[in-house]
């Protein structure tokens, strides 16, 4: 001891240290090495007895370890008494009685492979299929003053939004079913659909529809949207035969076939031919894709079998329509769809009833005079707003729903009024350039366009500092020329440069306004000669590439996009100026107050040279 | 040398035992009084009282809850037909109005409105005490303060029965920590008729005159309690009662309705206030500033539904500058845009800038006593009162000639159709309380009248602004009576355990 303690005080502090060392005690430290304590899917379910069976089906088909791992998965949880339920409909005692693939379908419908709160439900299909390939369809019923929401029409959601460790759980009281009918096995199954059947079966349509899904090179599968008629609707529906003026009820096939199918050339009448009328009518009903109601509500067009032939739907209050469309002016009235039947889910598409006939509409390809300041974001600003003394007002990007632009969400899309112009207004680009300090490029959603061949012209306030190359962009197609917005119109007075209408016509340009009026800076400019495909509504887009000169002041300003069909005279009819303050009031040479002057009523040439 | 510093230890420690340690080991907070020291002379009371009103302007410095204010808005308008999302709309304010509400919602916190109700209950519960301490504190002037806690804490709980269905009843203060918090909910029923028996008291202590004008706008008086009373019994049906309470504030002779004279009846009534069209107003002022600046004008959260200026208050198109109804455009909204403009406006032309936003939030109007009057009439007639209809008719179409209401807008009822009459009330409620945080619980109270003999307005109101894919799904909720009401925030449900969830959000 007296050794230890003559010791040099290095050695004793180290000795110190190593007694000190000795009596540490080893006990291993508990480390949290978790951050979050949730219990995961699987394990939720094992703790809650109330989901046994659920449980048993998933330990049966060994996806238990698999819930139960990392990931954002939503499950529809059935209840016990759900797969009791479930159980005696298939008429087995035990789980393990049912095949495992058809569980395994059943299990994998159950799981989404992402995280849907009900906030995120709608009418429809939710926006990712289950992992068996099926969508779920959404919804909410009321029973006895209760509302619950709904998946697959049936299933009530009892318990909603549980979070777990790797996603939500929305407990259900129904086992979802897979669809195993195919849209043609679930048409024929309703009695209802007896007639439409046959219609099928006649045109080769049935077989086509009992195909099972396939998917293309890019992964997107053939599903198909089927809008059916039911007897009663074919019972309602007559049709005069323009043959000997008999009025027939389309009630039979026979009557069917007469109404549409028709010899094409020196053939026979065939319904199996895709040129046939009958078999068109079953084309238009077909539309590929899965489209359930609330696409319906929210999808204005849809392009059907029938060759680049659209059924145009739209939401009115609570009725879903299809085809209800203002032609001209006119009210089309259109077919309802019957929603308590529709948006049944078949394995290969969704089939939905409709409670009227409807058929392909012909129609014959008319001119569209499409006004950029017909918007009804400006058309809300009734002080202004193609008023006497009203005053420019605009928009800002995002605010309005048919025109988009890219670039400053500061400056904005203008209403102008501009007295001599067509319905006396102009749409203003405030800085159309590019770059982030102006709009780069305009596109507007046109009113309807009836399929068939146009010529664009496009026209415009001329302005010295305005775009010198602006490309028309039709459904995102570019047309043949560029629009230099600085061109001044040709005057027609002017005895060594004027052009008459036909010599200007043949440049690609006209004057479109009756009657030009000397220094007029309102010019049009053919844009193109483009194909509209399909009856129904396009865009047309300005895109401007270049920004030479144009400082302060360089504001584009459009009056008309015409749409004239191509066997169209082009110059005739021309525009009246100023607002329809007086429709159908004989002004001038507007004789009929339309405030479109035709050839027959403009008596006089153009400020005294009588070129047309 | 040991000697030494013994001395010096045995110095120190002397010293440290001997100096006083009363001050800082003294527990009470520096910057604060604590209770027993406060609660001794009426200026105490008359403090405390004021703190009940500044706490419904703004939440105090700590939280960081939205204003009472806003809560009032949102819960009034979110769910009606006249709003549409603004640029700035939070996920919580859109789910709200698309009717997909979930107790999750931050929104669906009611901790505002309970930390004014506790504010309320310590002035009741212990400014009696005080008539003790300080003789020269009346029997009267305590009942004067009495009545004002007792009537916001029946306003507060009143919207809250309205908002939410069936809330916890707190009638006595949280003073400490000890105190129970575990309060299952009363129904719906019964807050009314404790919110009923408050008001009732409330208005027997009640103040008529404070003297001056701002006191009497921007504090509780006897006609804003009988505001509140006939609101509440319309909500009970109980309608002579309703019209009773109506008729002690029309016949007043305080009140009036201003001509409406070029601009200066929008500035008087909303920009400057306390006009003698208000009855009861949230005094906001430039070194106070309300939210409206910031939620309708800076950063929008909010806009004024797409047809609220062609369908509410109509447009004459041969001259729409000229005539109008003074409600509308730049009044209530701004028609080209949608800005919401009630609250930012200086007049009809120019906007108030920033830092003079000051424009108060308005409770009760005169305007919404006479409709109230007209409504309370209209149901009366229902129930046999002949003449009532005509009085109900009478009232609408003075009220209209006043607001140069535009003949578009007229509706042609006869004095014998009540359900006629009460459309064409709520119409003129849409107009004249635009954004006031009226409009849900307008179409709701009517609503659920008679057992919800007239569910479909609210049915009709989902198909106007619901979402065209969620459409069905809204209406198929609304048909359960329980959605009209807000979920008790799942924070709430996870604190006090003894609350139940409103059955359709379990």
């Amino acid at each position: 001891m007296k050794r230890l303690l003559r010791l040099p005080s290095v050695w004793r502090l180290t000795l110190l240290f190593l007694i000190a060392l000795v009596f540490q005690s080893c006990s291993e430290q508990k480390i949290k090495e978790s951050t979050d304590e949730t219990p995961n899917i699987t394990e939720f379910i094992r703790a809650n007895p109330d989901y046994s069976l659920f449980l048993e089906i998933l330990d049966i088909t060994n996806y238990a370890s698999f819930m139960n791992t990392y990931g954002t998965y939503t499950m529809f949880l059935p209840t016990n008494e759900a797969v009791q339920e479930y159980m005696s409909d298939l008429g087995v005692n035990s789980l393990s009685q049912i095949p495992l693939d058809d569980l395994q379908a059943l299990v994998k419908l159950h799981i989404l492979e992402q995280k849907i709160n009900t906030t995120e439900f709608t009418d429809g299909k939710l926006a990712t299929p289950s992992m068996y390939g099926q969508y779920l369809i959404t919804g909410a019923a009321n029973n006895n003053n209760v509302s619950s929401t709904t998946v697959n029409k049936t299933a009530n959601v009892v318990v909603s939004n549980i979070e777990t460790g790797n996603g939500i759980i929305h407990v259900i009281d129904q086992v979802l079913r897979v669809a195993t009918k195919t849209l043609a096995e679930r048409i024929e199954a309703d009695p209802n659909l007896s007639l439409f059947t046959e219609v099928l079966k006649a045109t080769g349509w049935y077989e086509k529809l009992n195909q099972p899904i396939t998917s293309d090179e890019n992964n997107v599968s053939n599903f198909l949207t089927v809008l059916a008629q039911t007897n009663e609707v074919y019972n309602t529906t007559t049709w005069k035969n323009p043959a000997n003026g008999q009025t027939i009820t389309l009630n039979t096939i026979e009557n069917l076939k007469l109404r549409y199918s028709k010899p094409i050339g020196n053939n026979p009448a065939d319904p199996t031919n895709p040129a046939d009328s009958l078999n068109l009518y079953v084309q238009y009903r077909i539309i590929p894709g899965l489209n359930y109601l609330a696409d319906f509500a929210t999808t204005p067009v849809f392009l059907t079998k029938a060759p680049l032939e659209v059924i145009s739907s739209k939401l009115k209050g609570q009725d879903i329509l299809l085809n209800e469309d203002v032609f001209n002016g006119v009210l089309e009235e259109g077919v309802g769809m019957i929603r308590t039947l529709s948006d049944e889910t078949c394995s290969n598409g969704v089939l939905h009833y409709v409670d009227g006939n409807f058929s392909i509409k012909k129609r014959l390809p008319s001119p569209v005079y499409f006004d950029l300041c017909d918007q009804p974001e400006y058309a809300n600003n009734t002080a202004n707003y193609r008023k006497d003394g009203g005053l420019s007002f605009g928009f800002k990007k995002g605010d309005m729903a048919d025109v988009i632009w890219t670039g400053s969400s500061s400056y904005t899309l203008d209403w102008n009024p501009y007295g001599t112009a067509a319905n006396g207004d102009l749409c203003r680009v405030f800085r159309f350039r590019v770059g982030s300090g102006g709009l780069n490029d305009i596109e507007f959603t046109t009113p309807v366009i009836i399929k068939g061949r146009y010529k664009i012209w496009v026209s415009y306030c001329q302005n010295p500092r305005a775009s010198t190359d602006t490309k028309v962009f039709f459904n995102g197609v570019q047309t043949s020329r560029l629009i230099n917005q600085r061109e001044y119109p040709n005057d027609p007075a002017n005895l060594t440069s004027g052009l008459t209408d036909r010599v200007l016509e043949s440049q690609g340009y006209k004057r479109y306004i009756f009657p030009y009026v000397h220094s007029s800076r309102l010019y049009s400019r053919l844009a193109g000669i483009v194909e509209v495909e399909t009856t129904g509504r396009h865009k047309i887009k300005f895109v401007t590439t270049s920004c030479s000169g144009c400082g302060g002041g360089d504001a584009d300003r459009w009056d008309v996009v015409e749409f004239r069909p191509v066997d169209m005279d082009q110059i005739w009819p021309k525009f009246r100026a100023g607002y329809k303050s007086q429709p159908g009031v004989s002004s001038g040479n507007d004789l009929n107050g339309d405030y479109l002057i035709s050839r027959e009523e403009a008596d006089k040439g153009d400020n005294g040279n009588n070129g047309y | 040398m040991q000697t030494k510093i013994k001395t010096i230890i045995a110095l120190f420690i002397l010293f440290v035992s001997a100096s006083s340690c009363d001050n800082y080991l003294d527990l009470r907070p520096e910057n604060g009084i604590v209770r027993d020291e406060f609660w001794k002379t009426k200026e105490d009371i008359q403090a405390a009282v004021i703190g009940i009103y500044s706490s419904m302007l703004n939440s105090p410095p700590d939280v960081s809850d939205l204003t009472l204010t806003e809560y009032l808005f949102m819960y009034g308008e979110l769910r009606g037909d006249m709003l549409l999302a603004g640029p700035n709309v939070s996920e919580d304010q859109r789910d709200i109005m698309n009717a997909n509400i979930i107790a999750s919602n931050e929104l669906t916190s009611w901790a505002a409105f309970y930390r004014t109700i506790n504010y309320c209950n310590t002035v009741i519960d212990l400014a009696p005490a005080v008539r003790s301490e300080d003789p020269t504190l009346t029997q009267m002037q305590l009942n004067h303060f009495l009545s004002e806690a007792l009537a916001i804490r029946g306003y507060l709980y009143f919207t809250l029965a309205r908002t939410f269905k069936d809330v916890p009843l707190k009638l006595k203060a949280t003073l400490t920590d000890q105190d129970n918090y575990q309060i299952p909910v009363s129904t719906q029923a019964e807050v009314f008729a404790q919110v009923i028996k408050d008001l009732k008291l409330a208005d027997e202590y009640a103040v008529e005159d404070y003297g001056d004008n701002a006191s009497n706008k921007g504090r509780i008086t006897s006609y804003a309690i009988n505001a509140m009373l006939a609101d509440v019994y319309l909500w009970t049906e109980s309608y002579q009662e309703a019209y009773d309470a109506t008729k002690k504030v029309t016949d007043s002779g305080k009140f009036a309705l201003i001509e409406a004279s070029a601009s200066t009846w929008y500035n008087s009534v909303f920009a400057v206030g306390n006009s003698s069209e208000s009855i009861f107003e949230f005094q906001y002022t430039s070194s106070n500033l309300p939210p409206f600046y910031n939620i309708f004008l800076q950063r929008p959260q909010f806009r004024a539904g797409a047809l609220v200026m062609e369908e509410v208050f109509g447009i004459d198109f041969d001259d729409p500058v000229n005539t109008k109804d003074i409600r509308g455009d730049r009044a209530s909204l701004v028609g080209a845009t949608g800005e919401i403009y009630k609250f930012t406006g200086l007049n009809n032309e120019e906007r108030k800038a920033l830092q003079d936003s000051d424009t108060h939030w308005f409770v009760y109007r005169y305007a919404d006593v006479l409709l109230m009057q007209a409504e309370a009439s209209a149901r009366l007639q229902g129930q046999g009162q002949e003449g009532k209809g005509q009085e109900a008719l009478d009232i609408i179409a003075n009220l209209r000639l006043k607001r140069k209401a535009l003949l578009q807008t007229e509706q042609n009822v006869s004095a014998g159709d009540p359900d006629g009459i009460i459309d064409y009330i709520l119409a003129e409620r849409a107009r004249e309380l635009a954004f006031e945080g009226k409009r849900w619980y307008d179409v709701l109270r009517v609503a659920r009248a008679n057992n919800y003999a007239r569910l479909n307005l609210l049915i009709d109101l989902a198909v106007k602004t619901a979402p065209a894919n969620q459409q069905q799904s809204i209406i198929a909720k609304l048909r359960d009576y329980n959605s009209h009401y807000l979920p008790i925030n799942t924070y709430e449900l996870y604190t006090n355990k003894a609350l139940e969830q409103n059955p359709f959000y379990k």
